[in-house]
C-alpha cells in the first residue's frame, strides 16, 4: 500500500507538470482527492481494518493527502500569480474634463500671489452707486474723469461700475485700517465691441493701508507680484500719471516680457509695456471714508485682468472671452 | 502734442549741453510719456541757395522756363515748370546727386533740355505745405550756403502723449516743457522777450457779462502793420509742429500758442466795433470759421461784437472775423475761461480744437498778459513800424491768489522713505518755479500760478514734485511689514472658485462669461417679457438679467451649432429687485430625447454640490420661477425648508428656439445664500465590526405610478437592522415597472443569522404587500 500511495503522489506530480489551466487542476483535483479517487478508497477501507492496522495506516493516508492537497493547492497559487496579459495596451482612452474660464484661471493665480504678501481677497457688486464709483474716490461731478469712463448708468439711478476702485472704499468702510486687500471683479465701459474693446473687462483692485506706507513699499509689491505672475525677472519703472484717487499718480511700466526690454513690436521698441496704474492714496479718499491722512498712507493699484489674460494666453481677440464658445474655452481647462 | 526741440534749446541756456536724441527716456519717467521721436533734415542733401541769373521761355511747353542758376561757383542750366521764377531771385537748388524728401535727383532730360538739378517749392523740401512756387528766398540769402545751415530745418520732433499732459495745463506749450527739461537737467531756464506796453492811450471797450466762466479777457489795437508774412524759420517750425502756415498774424497766434500753451485770436480791426463776453441765447445759431452752422445752447460762452456773435469762446472763431489778407491793422485777443464750461460747450458741439483742448485742462489766466506782450513782441520784429493804437485793456474780474502750501518734513521722509537733505528739496522745487522757505520741521511753498489751477493743491502735490525729480528710479524696494493682526475677512472669491473647480472636474462642465443684459434678440424670438432695471441711453440689449440661466442661452445657441451638446456654468450677477445678486446657473443642453439622462444628471449635481461642499442636505418643491419653464419638472431645491434655487426644464418653444429638437435643463443657485450656509461637520463614525448583508428586493409597481409614492412606504417600514436602502433599477416593461431596491442590513453587535434575515424578508414583504404593491419572491 505504501509504495502505491507513493506511486500516487507521483502521478499527480507529473500530471500537475502537464496542467496549465485551472479547470485541468481542479479536475484533477477531484481525481485524486474527490470522492472516486484512490486515496478515497483507501480511506473508506480504513473502517475495516483493525485498530492495528489504523494506528499505522490512519495517520499514513492523512499525510499523504494533506502532500497531495499541498501539491494541488501550490500548483492552483501558481497559476493565478502567473502574469498572462492577454489585453491591447496600446489603444487610446478619452479624457474627460471641464473647463475654467481664462479670467478665472489668472485671477486665482494673481490673488494667490498676493496673499502671500498678507492681502486677502474682497469683492462687490456690479451695480454700483455714484457715490462708491466716482463721489468717494474724489472724481467730483465736473471732473472730466466722468467722461473719460463712459459709463453706463441705468434707470434707477446707479451705474454699472468703470472700475474695481469702488472696492477700495468698500473695504475701508467694511474692514478699516490698517488694510491690505486686493480686489478682483468685472467692470463695464459704453464702449462699441472689436478686437480690442470690450464693453465688460475684468480688473483686479489691490489697496495696502498702514502707517509709514511709503512709494519704496508700492514699488516692492508691484515688482514682486509681476515677478510672481510672469515668472520673469521682470523690472518695472514709475512714470508720473494722473487718476484722481491717488496722489502721486503712477503709471508702472514693466519690461518687456517679449525682448526683456531691449525693443521689439510688441513694446513698440521702448523696451516697455505699459501695464499697471498706482499710486498713493489720495488723502481725500482716505478722509472720506473716515480715516487719518495724517496718521495712514498707503498705495493703491489697478491691474487688467483681461489684459493679463490675454497676454499669458496669447489671446488676439478679445472677444472670445465673453462669447462662450466651447470650442475656445475648453482648451482653458482647469490649470 | 508736438514738441520741437530747435524751439526748446532757445529757452535754455547752454542748451547745447544737452544730449536732444536721448533726453526723452528721462522726460518718459520724471514729466509725460514720450510716444516717439521723428529726426528732420536727415533726407535732404546738397540743397543751396542759389540765384536765377537768366530766365527764358520755353520755346514750345508754354509752362516751362529754361533758367540759368548760379551758386556762386558754378552755374546750372535747370528746366522748371514754377509760375514765380524770375531772373535774380533767389531759391533753394537741388544739385545733381542731391536728395529732398528721401528723393534722390538725377540728371534728366526733360522737355528737350538738359536739367542740371532743381527748384523747389516748401513742400518739395518736406518743411512746409505751400506748393504756389518755388520757395523765394530773400535777397541777401548768402548764394551757395547749404540750406539747412540758413534754415533751422534739421530738427528733433518728439510727439508726447496728450492723455498724460490731462493734469498738466502748463505743458501745453514748448515754454513749459522747456521749464521741466531745464529742471531735469539742472540748467537755467531763459526769460522770454516781450514787449512791454504803456498804457497811456484809450481803454478799449471790452465788458466781461459772465464773470463767471470768463477769468480774464486782455485786448489790445495795433495798426500800420505792413509786413504780413512768416518768417521762414517760424513758417518750418510751425508745419513741423502739425500746423499750417497762413500769414503773420494768423501765425503768430498759433506761434504763441504753441509757445506758452495758451490760445489767441487775432481780429481783422476794420469788424471789430466792441467786446461783450456771454452765454449765448438758446436756439440760435452762429457760423464758425469752418463754414458750418452750430446751434447754440445757453450754456455756451460767446464773445460778441456788438450785438452780433463773433466766436464760441475758447473753441472757434466765427468767419466774419477772419482776417483779411489786405489788413493792416488788427485786435489781439487774448483770454482765459472756465476749464468745465469750454470742455461742455466743445462736448455739446461735438467740436473739438486746439484751443478748447487747451482751456479744458485750466490754464493759468496769468499767462493770457504774457501772451499777449509776447505777441506783440514777435510782431514788432517783423513791423518796426507798427503802432499800437489802445491801451492794453486787461479785464481780470477773478485774479488768480497766491497759493501757499504747507509740506511737514515727517510727511516727506513717510512717502518717499527718505530723508531729502533740504539743499535738494529748495533745488527742485524751485527749479519748477515754486518759491520756497523753509522752517524747523516743514517747508512753506508758494506755487507758480501756471500749476497752481489744477494740478497743485496739496502737500502731497509737493511730494509728487519732489519724488518724481529725484526720480522713481532711485527709490529703493521695501517689503511691506509683517502684521500679524488678526483681520476678519470675506471668503465669497475663495468660494466661488471652489465651486467652479468642482463643476468642471467632477462634472466635466465648462465655465463661461457672459454679459450683465439680456440679448434682445433672445427676447423678441421668444417672445419673453422682461421688466427690469435699463441701461440709459441704449435700445438693445438694455434690460439687466434677473435669470442668469436664460441669459446664458444664446451661448447656449451659439455652441449648439457645432455641439450637439452644451454643458457650462457660470457665476454671476443678477439684479433682481433692484439689488445685486450673485448667481450660479449651470446650463446643460442635449437632444430632445436624452431630456430624462440630463434632468438627472443636473439633480445629481445639485445634490452632490451641497452634499459635498457643505455636508447640507435638500429637498426638491415642484415649483416654476418663470412662465418659461416646464411647471410640472420644474423644482424649488430647498435647505432648511427655505427655497435657495431651482431646477428648470425651458419649454419647448425656448429649447427649439435654442436648437431644433433640444433639452434644456438649468440649474440656478442663489450663491449669496448657499455662501453663508455654514458647512456642516460630520462626526467620525468607526466601521461597522459585523459583516453587514445585502438584500434585493424587486417591487412592481404600475407604470403611472412614480417612484416617489413606492419611497414614501419605503420610508415608513422601520426596523433596527437597516443600515441603509437604495434604488438600483426601474426595469419597464409593457405591463409594469419593477423597481429593484437595495437593503443593506446588519448589526452593530453581531452577526446576522440567517433566521434574523429571514424575519427581515417576512416583515419587509408584508410591508409592501399591505401597502398594496407586489413583490417579487
Amino acid at each position: 500500500m505504501k509504495d502505491n500511495l507513493k506511486q500516487i503522489i507521483i502521478n499527480l506530480e507529473q500530471d500537475l507538470k502537464n496542467a496549465t489551466k485551472e479547470a485541468d487542476i481542479l479536475n484533477l483535483k477531484a481525481k485524486y482527492l474527490g470522492k472516486k479517487s484512490e486515496l478515497n478508497n483507501y480511506l473508506s477501507n480504513l473502517k475495516e481494518m483493525t485498530s492495528e492496522e489504523k494506528k499505522v495506516n490512519g495517520p499514513l493516508l492523512n499525510q499523504i493527502k494533506k502532500e497531495l492537497e499541498n501539491l494541488v493547492n501550490r500548483k492552483l497559487e501558481e497559476i493565478t500569480n502567473q502574469e498572462t496579459i492577454t489585453f491591447d495596451d496600446t489603444k487610446p482612452v478619452a479624457r474627460k474634463f471641464g473647463s475654467l474660464h481664462p479670467i478665472t484661471i489668472v485671477a486665482k493665480e494673481v490673488t494667490d500671489i498676493l496673499k502671500r504678501m498678507g492681502f486677502t481677497v474682497v469683492s462687490g457688486p456690479e451695480m454700483e452707486s455714484e457715490y462708491y464709483n466716482f463721489e468717494a474716490l474724489n472724481i467730483p461731478r465736473t471732473h472730466p474723469a466722468r467722461d473719460m469712463q463712459d459709463t453706463y448708468w441705468l434707470d434707477n439711478g446707479y451705474l454699472l461700475r468703470t472700475h474695481t476702485s469702488p472696492n477700495q472704499v468698500r473695504a475701508m468702510q467694511n474692514y478699516g485700517v490698517p488694510l491690505r486687500v486686493c480686489a478682483p471683479g468685472r467692470c463695464f465701459r459704453n464702449e462699441d465691441l472689436d478686437a480690442c474693446h470690450e464693453n465688460t473687462f475684468f480688473q483686479l483692485e489691490g489697496m495696502v493701508i498702514d502707517k509709514d506706507i511709503s512709494i519704496s513699499n508700492l514699488i516692492y509689491v508691484m515688482e514682486s507680484m509681476l515677478r510672481e505672475i510672469f515668472q520673469m525677472d521682470v523690472k518695472v519703472r514709475l512714470r508720473p500719471g494722473f487718476f484722481p484717487f491717488t496722489e502721486p499718480s503712477f503709471e508702472l511700466d514693466c519690461s518687456c516680457l517679449i525682448c526683456k526690454g531691449t525693443g521689439c513690436p510688441t513694446c513698440k521698441n521702448t523696451g516697455w509695456l505699459e501695464l499697471c496704474p498706482c499710486g498713493m492714496i489720495h488723502p481725500n479718499v482716505l478722509k472720506m471714508s473716515d480715516i487719518d491722512p495724517e496718521v495712514y498712507t498707503g498705495f493703491a493699484f489697478g491691474l487688467g485682468l483681461t489684459r493679463l489674460a490675454m497676454m499669458k494666453y496669447k489671446i488676439n481677440d478679445i472677444r472670445v472671452l465673453n462669447n462662450g464658445d466651447l470650442r475656445e474655452l475648453k482648451d482653458f481647462e482647469i490649470e | 502734442m508736438l514738441i520741437s526741440c530747435n524751439r526748446l534749446k532757445k529757452y535754455i541756456k547752454d542748451s547745447d549741453q544737452i544730449d536732444w536724441t536721448s533726453i526723452w527716456d528721462l522726460f518718459t519717467i520724471r514729466t509725460a510719456e514720450v510716444e516717439g521721436l521723428k529726426i528732420y533734415g536727415k533726407d535732404m542733401k546738397d540743397v543751396v541757395i542759389a540765384e536765377i541769373t537768366s530766365c527764358e521761355n520755353h520755346p514750345t511747353k508754354e509752362k516751362y522756363h529754361i533758367l540759368k542758376v548760379s551758386d556762386g561757383t558754378k552755374e546750372y542750366s535747370i528746366l522748371c515748370g514754377a509760375p514765380n521764377v524770375r531772373k535774380g531771385l533767389k531759391a533753394p537748388l537741388v544739385k545733381v546727386g542731391g536728395m529732398v524728401s528721401g528723393i534722390e535727383i538725377a540728371e534728366k532730360k526733360i522737355a528737350g533740355v538738359q536739367s542740371e538739378g532743381m527748384l523747389c517749392a516748401m513742400d518739395e523740401l518736406g518743411i512746409g505745405a505751400g506748393h504756389e512756387g518755388i520757395m523765394e528766398l530773400p535777397s541777401d540769402a548768402p548764394l551757395g550756403m547749404d540750406l539747412k545751415e540758413y534754415l533751422p530745418i534739421e530738427d528733433i520732433i518728439v510727439e508726447i502723449d496728450n492723455k498724460s499732459l490731462t493734469n498738466r495745463p502748463d505743458l501745453w506749450g514748448h515754454y513749459g516743457i522747456a521749464r521741466e527739461i531745464a529742471a531735469i537737467t539742472k540748467h537755467e531756464l531763459l526769460d522770454l522777450e516781450l514787449l512791454e506796453v504803456e498804457n497811456n492811450q484809450e481803454d478799449l471797450d471790452i465788458v466781461i457779462k459772465d464773470t463767471e466762466n470768463c477769468n480774464r479777457y486782455c485786448g489790445l489795437r495795433v495798426e500800420e502793420l505792413k509786413n504780413n508774412k512768416t518768417p521762414y524759420e517760424m513758417q518750418i517750425f510751425l508745419h513741423y509742429a502739425g500746423m499750417r502756415s497762413i500769414s503773420l498774424f494768423v501765425d503768430l497766434t498759433n506761434f504763441v500758442m504753441l509757445e506758452l500753451g495758451t490760445p489767441m485770436h487775432a481780429f481783422d480791426n476794420r469788424v471789430v466795433k466792441s467786446i461783450v463776453v456771454e452765454k449765448a441765447k438758446e436756439n440760435t445759431t452762429f457760423q464758425t470759421l469752418d463754414h458750418i452752422e452750430r446751434k447754440l445752447t445757453e450754456d455756451m460762452l460767446m464773445i460778441q461784437n456788438g450785438q452780433e456773435y463773433f466766436g464760441i469762446a475758447g473753441v472757434m472763431g466765427g468767419l466774419e472775423s477772419e482776417i483779411e489778407s489786405d489788413t493792416d491793422a488788427i485786435f489781439i485777443e487774448s483770454a482765459n475761461f472756465d476749464a468745465t464750461s469750454i470742455r461742455k460747450t466743445a462736448t455739446l458741439l461735438g467740436l473739438r480744437t486746439e484751443a478748447s483742448a487747451r482751456y479744458e485742462k485750466a490754464l493759468d489766466p496769468n499767462l493770457a498778459l504774457t501772451a499777449l506782450k509776447r505777441f506783440l513782441f514777435l510782431l514788432y520784429k517783423e513791423n518796426p513800424m507798427m503802432k499800437i493804437t489802445s491801451n492794453l485793456t486787461d479785464i481780470y474780474p477773478n485774479p488768480i491768489s497766491e497759493k501757499k502750501i504747507e509740506l511737514k518734513k515727517e510727511r516727506l521722509r513717510v512717502y518717499m522713505n527718505y530723508e531729502m537733505p533740504s539743499t535738494e528739496v529748495h533745488e527742485i522745487l524751485e527749479s519748477l518755479g515754486f518759491h520756497v522757505s523753509e522752517e524747523e520741521d516743514k517747508y512753506q511753498i508758494i506755487v507758480p500760478t501756471y500749476r497752481a489751477t489744477k494740478d497743485i493743491t496739496m502737500s502731497t502735490d509737493i511730494i509728487e514734485e519732489l519724488a518724481r525729480m529725484h526720480g522713481y528710479e532711485n527709490f529703493e524696494m521695501i517689503p511691506l511689514k509683517l502684521d500679524l493682526t488678526f483681520k476678519s475677512h470675506e471668503n465669497m472669491w475663495d468660494e466661488e472658485y471652489k465651486v467652479k473647480r468642482y463643476l468642471a472636474t467632477a462634472f466635466q462642465l465648462s465655465e463661461v462669461h457672459s454679459y450683465l443684459w439680456y440679448d434682445s434678440n433672445l427676447l423678441n424670438k421668444t417672445e419673453v417679457e422682461k421688466i427690469g432695471v435699463k441701461l440709459l441711453e441704449k435700445s438693445e440689449n438694455n434690460i439687466l438679467r434677473d435669470d442668469l440661466s436664460f441669459s446664458l442661452l444664446p451661448i447656449v445657441k451659439r455652441n449648439l451649432q457645432n455641439l450637439s451638446e452644451c454643458n457650462i456654468f457660470e457665476i454671476g450677477t443678477v439684479i433682481q429687485k433692484e439689488e445685486n445678486h450673485r448667481h450660479l446657473s449651470i446650463i446643460l443642453a442635449n437632444d430632445q430625447n436624452k431630456l430624462e439622462e440630463s434632468y438627472y444628471k443636473a439633480k445629481q449635481i445639485i445634490e452632490s454640490l451641497f452634499k459635498t461642499l457643505k455636508g447640507i442636505p435638500i429637498t426638491y418643491q415642484t415649483k416654476k420661477e418663470f412662465d418659461y419653464e416646464i411647471e410640472e419638472v420644474s423644482k424649488g431645491i430647498l435647505v432648511n425648508q427655505e427655497c435657495i434655487g431651482y431646477l428648470k426644464v425651458f419649454k419647448n418653444k425656448i429649447a427649439n428656439y435654442i436648437g431644433k429638437k433640444k433639452s434644456i435643463v438649468a440649474v440656478e443657485i442663489d450663491f449669496d445664500q448657499f455662501h453663508r450656509l455654514a458647512k456642516q461637520t460630520k462626526e467620525f463614525k468607526s466601521a461597522n465590526k459585523y459583516p453587514t448583508v445585502n438584500l434585493d428586493y424587486t417591487i412592481l409597481i404600475s407604470l403611472d405610478t412614480k417612484y416617489k409614492a413606492l419611497e414614501d412606504v419605503l420610508k415608513e417600514f422601520k426596523n433596527s437592522m437597516i443600515f441603509s436602502y437604495q434604488l438600483i433599477d426601474i426595469y419597464h416593461d409593457e405591463k409594469e415597472k419593477k423597481v429593484t431596491i437595495r437593503y443593506t442590513v446588519g448589526s452593530e453587535e453581531k452577526t446576522l443569522e440567517g433566521k434574523e434575515l429571514n424575519d427581515f424578508k417576512i416583515k419587509f414583504m408584508d410591508h409592501i404587500r399591505k401597502n398594496g404593491f407586489e413583490i417579487m419572491e
